[in-house]
């Protein structure tokens, strides 16, 4: 999900605000818990797909976007018809199917800008009660979202040099350099933040304004 | 505001040539960074709309420069930027004086291009409107608007530059502070680089090990051990530096 992130489009669903559309993806995700009825679930499905489809995104993109999730489904799926049984699987494939083809369909819709603004809002409350900082915790959850792409790619990376002293099979080689870049990138990434005038201020327009902010002692 | 060697003597600055430019001074700065001196009683100015700044590896000049947006608090001395303290109104200061790293994966925020132009501009503080506005200016500029869409992942490592650095460029700063900005890029786009670097208006100050890149400059600063030991014109103290390091 995570990967395939927006896409420009000018659908129903792109010109629905992101609130709307993220409110709408947990009141469907509930009720779709409290849901046992196999064909009901099937209708759940079609009607992701259908949104999915209305996106502009091909079935073909939406299977490529889809892969991982679906992998863990049918996985999923087989341990509950091993241990349990097939109906059991078949309901709990259907209603993870559904909600992850409606959440498919509000991630290729919405810009992380918009998910952030959304998350800063949900975070307000939380703020007033002082236990978290809105526009931090927001910033967190757009970071992961920058940074996965990123990690993993440095892990493919690690790993072929590893590979190429011998070392493919071992964790420990690949998850002790991946663990430092990632250390000495946060501590950059903390400067590059600062720098571009995080957090942001919400008590003036922003121009020319001062503040008595104190930079991380050296 | 040199504190070192005769070259700077007579220099005029050239203040001012290129269309923006700041007057950012050190005086008698330290810094102490996990207990070792990073820089030892700098008292220094820069007003020329391009000064380089060349030194080994670990000699203080990234902190020099992070230490100008008050990223780095000085263990003694101030820094002043246009009259306004480093530190104290580092937020004001950084609206006026931007830092592009030398990778720009420590700098992109946002996972698209143009979201990651509107973060400094949002922080800061500007309308919708504007910030469109400027995204698409500062992209124009650089000759990249067709990345706006692009997601940042899929850039090549030329392409993330110039991205980072029209998120710079976006809020208007009037300095532009460069951290061995040709560092990981390749012939052509360091070529591309340098060609966007010499045609900015705004006043740059260059940390590199991209001797050829600062070769044109009307002023380069040698760093060593957290003090200047160098300050003058770009032949004479790159000769310097070229000599001392055989």
């Amino acid at each position: 999900m995570i990967a395939s992130l927006a896409r420009p489009g000018a659908s129903l669903l792109h010109r629905t605000p992101a609130a709307r559309k993220l409110a709408g993806l947990a009141l469907a995700a509930t009720v779709l818990f409290f849901v046992e009825d196999a064909r009901l679930l099937a209708g759940a499905v079609l009607v992701g797909l259908v949104a999915a489809r209305s996106t502009g995104a091909t079935f073909a993109a939406i299977g490529r976007d889809l892969k991982g999730p679906a992998l863990v489904l049918a996985v999923l799926g087989l341990v509950d018809w091993w241990l349990i049984d097939g109906t059991t699987a078949l309901v709990v494939v259907l209603r993870l199917g559904a909600i992850a083809l409606l959440a498919h369909a509000v991630t290729v819709t919405t810009t992380t800008a918009e998910l952030t603004e959304v998350m800063e809002r949900l975070f307000l409350p939380a703020e007033r009660l002082g236990l978290l900082d809105a526009s931090r915790a927001a910033l967190t959850v757009t970071l992961a979202i920058r940074f996965v792409p990123l990690i993993t790619q440095e892990a493919r990376e690690i790993r072929a040099a590893q590979a190429a002293r011998g070392l493919e099979g071992s964790i420990l080689a690949l998850a002790v350099p991946l663990l430092v870049r990632i250390v000495v990138r946060a501590e950059t990434l903390a400067d590059a933040i600062d720098a571009r005038g995080f957090p942001p201020d919400r008590s003036s327009s922003g121009r020319d304004q001062e503040t008595n902010e104190r930079p991380r002692s050296p | 505001m040199s504190d070192t060697t005769p070259e700077s003597a007579g220099r005029a600055p050239v203040s001012g040539a290129m269309g923006l430019s700041q007057t950012i001074v050190f005086s008698d700065v330290s810094v102490v960074r996990d207990g070792r001196i990073a820089l030892d009683r700098v008292s220094i100015g820069f007003e020329e709309a391009r000064i380089g700044i060349v030194g080994l590896n670990g000699s203080g000049k990234s902190t020099l420069l992070r230490a100008m947006i008050g990223l780095v608090k000085p263990s003694a001395g101030t820094i002043t930027v246009d009259g306004r303290d480093a530190v104290g109104e580092a937020r004001a200061v950084r609206r006026t004086t931007g830092l592009l790293f030398q990778n720009p994966d420590d700098q992109i925020v946002m996972p698209i291009v143009a979201e990651d132009l509107a973060f400094g501009l949002k922080n800061h503080g500007f309308s919708r409107a504007e910030i469109a506005v400027r995204v698409a200016g500062a992209l124009d500029r650089l000759g990249i608007a067709g990345l706006s869409e692009r997601r940042i992942h899929e850039l090549s490592g030329g392409e993330k530059q110039l991205v980072a650095l029209a998120g710079v460029l976006a809020l208007a700063p009037k300095t532009v502070l460069f951290d061995e900005p040709t560092a990981h890029l390749d012939l052509k786009n360091r070529n591309r680089l340098r060609d966007v670097l010499h045609a900015l208006p705004e006043q740059a100050i260059v940390v590199s090990h991209d001797l050829d890149l600062l070769a044109e400059f009307p002023r380069v600063v040698m760093i060593e051990a957290g003090r200047i030991v160098r300050d003058g014109s770009a032949e004479a103290v790159l000769g310097h530096y070229r000599g001392a390091n055989r």
